[in-house]
């Protein structure tokens, strides 16, 4: 009976979970219309990170001290009910037949010294809890690899059908295709560098399934661990009654991998409230309850090791600023999102949700590698040859949990220089080729275009005269959008190209006397 | 001469001069090559439009499936003036019911997102809540045209909707363009070309020319309800915007480009692709051997 009623809620928040991914698309109004990053906004752990390292609030704040206040009261019910990374989990889990009893082990502490080693990170500004936080963990990865993926099979194996051209066939693949198309694929087909390594991950992480049950809420969710620690002293208990003849089945069925049936096995912080126990008890003994003893097993992580997890977390912190990517010198390459802070506070608030990147309306913003070190893998960049900055559009900022790219109003970001255009002489057709163009000019979106063109007579080849129109960037209007690069005909290598200097965010990444952090007049 | 005779001659009579009064000069001309007029309402000016130039029978016959091809190419709102007002398009197609077309499907290629430009522009709710079949282009459904009088190419791939459809209404707006000075009708086909169209920028003028050669809209409305006069095709200055409340209409694309032009205080020579049209004989560029209807609606 429980364990369909909890089923029944996973399913459903799986459900929701689903389909704001999936909402997280643009739809041609300014504004999205729905609360796409709500799983994000709820998350205690994101919005607590977000308060070490950055000092600031996350845009979920209040929703998440809900979350950590149920918590405190029922326990890590959220595990066990809510979560939709623990959902796929148990579906996981029940790909295959679990016998005999589990072993316990004593790694369980693991995820409360990944969840110690975090936050010593983020009290010094280094922002590493989004890449294990549950639900900023599924949003990506679900976001990069598989949904992609699954666009692409569904797309090829539609296309295919189109080009056999058998009107029986696509009087029944076309309508198909158009309502796939309505509901759950993409506007167009998103291509992500590193989509395949994050599917491979997201894969392993639920293949560790098969070898306990849970495996990823049991050892290593930071999240989960945060939840126990809130919950440790959970009203909500679990309760056995007399007729208990220690059978085992419990233990057996736990998804927490608790030693249940011992009085003393059972640990409020361990428990994913699944309540599992309580409809598989033989005896009916085993309930929760508000009742109960007020004294559950202790949770004894050591000192020494908790002292060790949290001086990792800050030597961390230097270790992975040594490196080139935090010299002075900025990235040309690193083209953050408009409305992206300066970089040390982007990387102390990006969780690496990837919600910016599955609502950006080009596919232009990429995940990271190692271009903005290692605490800021998979983060946000522009890259226009994919795609370019849509002129009016904030969906980025708005999606943001945590304000590391803040929400923009329209007139603002049309006045948000991501970086600035520059020609590559050598490469474009008017300048070095006595050929007519000027697409950069067509598309370039600022009221006065940022580029303006030089009409010139020069020479061909033959000695023709030919006047062409050739291009410059006016650098005090260009806003670095990228759609003179995304869309110049010389499409492997354009010859115009966006690179980080002038972007607003920085003081120091600027080139005129008269730019911000100048000191003209 | 009795009553009889009388009759029969006097309708004679009138049957000749209703018949020749456009050679003699007599009273208003039956179809002008382009009707120009201006009013407060698009919805009023386009109808007036339509029916100087014969009435929207002439063009779209009951059953037909009509494509109304608008200009959605950019991010956009109406008052920004670089796309067709949404009000003249929803006419058109309600104009098309009103004839008994079957379908009127409505589309374009954009150069911005097309989910953004479809809403921002305003044509998409306009041009549905008329009845209007709005879609996105979808990449696959092009067919390679050749285009045997092609100066500067010979084959393009076309929107196969375009192709299919029993007839086609062109609904460009005037504007300001970098390249080419302003974009009038024959620049409305980029928004049906399939591919990189960049590069038809080389050689623009001979490119829309040949473009023009295949396909042959059954009229066109020009809209200059709204005209953006500098930092085409895109704008986004309301500075450059100029309302003239005014649209031009008829079957002759030289023609309605050629009035388009004075909008701007130019004419038709001043621009590369008009001059090529009238000089490979697509139509006529020179005002003064067209008639014109210019009237207030």
């Amino acid at each position: 009976m429980l364990i369909w009623a909890r089923r029944c809620t996973q399913g459903l928040f799986l459900l929701v979970f689903i389909l704001l991914f999936l909402q997280t698309e643009q739809q041609g109004a300014d504004q999205l219309g729905y609360p796409v990053k709500v799983f994000l906004d709820i998350d205690p752990l994101l919005a607590l990170a977000t308060l070490l390292s950055a000092h600031a609030l996350a845009a979920g704040f209040l929703l998440s001290l809900a979350l950590a206040g149920l918590t405190v009261v029922l326990g890590r019910v959220f595990c066990g009910w809510a979560c939709p990374l623990g959902t796929l989990h148990n579906l996981m889990g029940a790909l295959r037949r679990w016998r005999g009893p589990q072993r316990v082990r004593g790694w369980f502490r693991a995820k409360y010294l990944l969840l110690v080693f975090l936050l010593a990170g983020s009290a010094v500004g280094l922002q590493l809890t989004g890449l294990f936080d549950p639900l900023s963990l599924l949003a990506r990865h679900l976001a990069l690899g598989p949904y992609p993926a699954f666009n692409y099979a569904a797309n090829s194996a539609m296309d295919a059908v189109y080009r056999v051209d058998r009107k029986a066939l696509t009087l029944v693949a076309e309508p198909l295709f158009a309502l796939l198309k309505k509901s759950v694929l993409a506007f167009q087909q998103p291509h992500f560098a590193q989509g395949s390594l994050l599917t491979a991950l997201l894969l392993a992480i639920l293949l560790l399934n098969l070898s306990e049950r849970r495996f990823w809420c049991r050892y290593l969710c930071p999240l989960g661990a945060l939840l126990g620690l809130l919950g440790r002293w959970a009203q909500l208990r679990r309760e056995v009654a007399e007729g208990c003849n220690a059978c085992g089945v419990c233990d057996r069925e736990c998804q927490g991998g608790l030693a249940a049936s011992r009085e003393t096995g059972w640990i409020s912080s361990e428990c994913l409230y699944c309540m599992t126990c309580d409809d598989a008890c033989p005896k009916n003994a085993v309930s929760f309850g508000f009742r109960g003893k007020p004294a559950p097993a202790a949770l004894d992580l050591g000192r020494r090791r908790v002292l060790l997890a949290g001086g990792t977390g800050l030597a961390a912190v230097a270790v992975s600023r040594a490196t080139p990517a935090f010299d002075r010198r900025a990235n040309p390459g690193l083209l953050r999102p408009p409305g992206a802070r300066p970089e040390p506070d982007f990387l102390a608030r990006c969780v690496k949700c990837g919600e910016c990147m599955k609502v950006c309306t080009t596919n232009g913003l990429q995940p990271t590698l190692l271009e903005a070190g290692l605490e800021g893998v998979w983060s946000p960049v522009l890259v226009p040859t994919r795609g370019y900055c849509e002129f009016n559009c904030t969906l980025c900022g708005q999606v943001c949990p945590t304000g590391a790219i803040q929400k923009l109003t329209p007139a603002a970001k049309t006045q948000w220089r991501i970086g600035t255009a520059m020609f590559d002489r050598g490469r474009c057709l008017p300048h070095a080729h006595a050929t007519p163009c000027i697409v950069c000019e067509e598309v370039c979106p600022t009221p006065t275009k940022a580029i303006w063109f030089e009409e010139v007579v020069v020479r061909d080849r033959a000695g023709q005269a030919v006047t062409v129109k050739q291009p410059h960037v006016d650098l005090k209007l260009c806003i670095g959008c990228g759609i003179c690069e995304a869309k110049c005909p010389i499409g492997d290598r354009p010859a115009v190209y966006v690179t980080s200097i002038g972007e607003t965010r920085s003081r120091q990444n600027q080139m005129l006397l008269d730019d911000p952090g100048g000191y003209g007049s | 001469m009795d009553r009889r005779d009388f009759l029969k001659d006097t309708a004679g009579t009138f049957a000749a001069l209703t018949t020749l009064s456009p050679l003699l000069g007599a009273g208003p001309p039956a179809r002008p090559d382009l009707a120009v007029v201006r009013g407060p309402s698009p919805e009023r000016i386009v109808r007036a439009a339509v029916d100087a130039l014969g009435g929207i029978r002439r063009f779209i016959a009951k059953g037909d499936v009509v494509v109304v091809k608008p200009n959605i190419g950019w991010d956009r709102r109406p008052e920004q003036a670089a796309t067709t007002n949404p009000e003249v398009v929803a006419t058109l197609v309600k104009l098309c019911f009103e004839a008994g077309a079957r379908k009127v499907k409505v589309f374009d290629r954009t150069c911005n997102d097309a989910r953004r430009c479809y809403v921002q522009s305003g044509i998409e709710a306009a041009a549905r809540a008329a009845g209007a079949e709005v879609s996105f282009v979808d990449e696959r459904r092009f067919r390679e045209v050749p285009i045997p009088h092609g100066v500067a190419i010979k084959a393009w791939p076309i929107y196969i909707d375009l192709l299919e459809a029993d007839k086609v209404i062109s609904a460009p707006i005037a504007k300001h363009h970098g390249l080419c000075r302003l974009t009038l009708c024959h620049k409305n086909w980029m928004g049906v070309m399939g591919e990189n169209r960049g590069r038809i920028h080389q050689r623009l003028d001979d490119t829309l020319v040949d473009i023009s050669t295949v396909i042959k809209p059954a009229f066109t409305v020009l809209d200059a309800v709204r005209i953006l006069t500098n930092h085409g095709p895109q704008g986004g200055d309301p500075a450059d915007v100029r309302r003239l409340d005014t649209v031009i209409a008829g079957t002759d694309l030289v023609a309605i480009d050629a009035y388009g032009t004075t909008l701007f205080g130019l004419t038709g020579a001043d621009i590369g692709y008009v001059r090529e049209a009238a000089r490979r004989g697509l139509g006529v560029m020179d005002l003064g051997r067209l008639s014109i209807r210019k009237f207030e609606a």
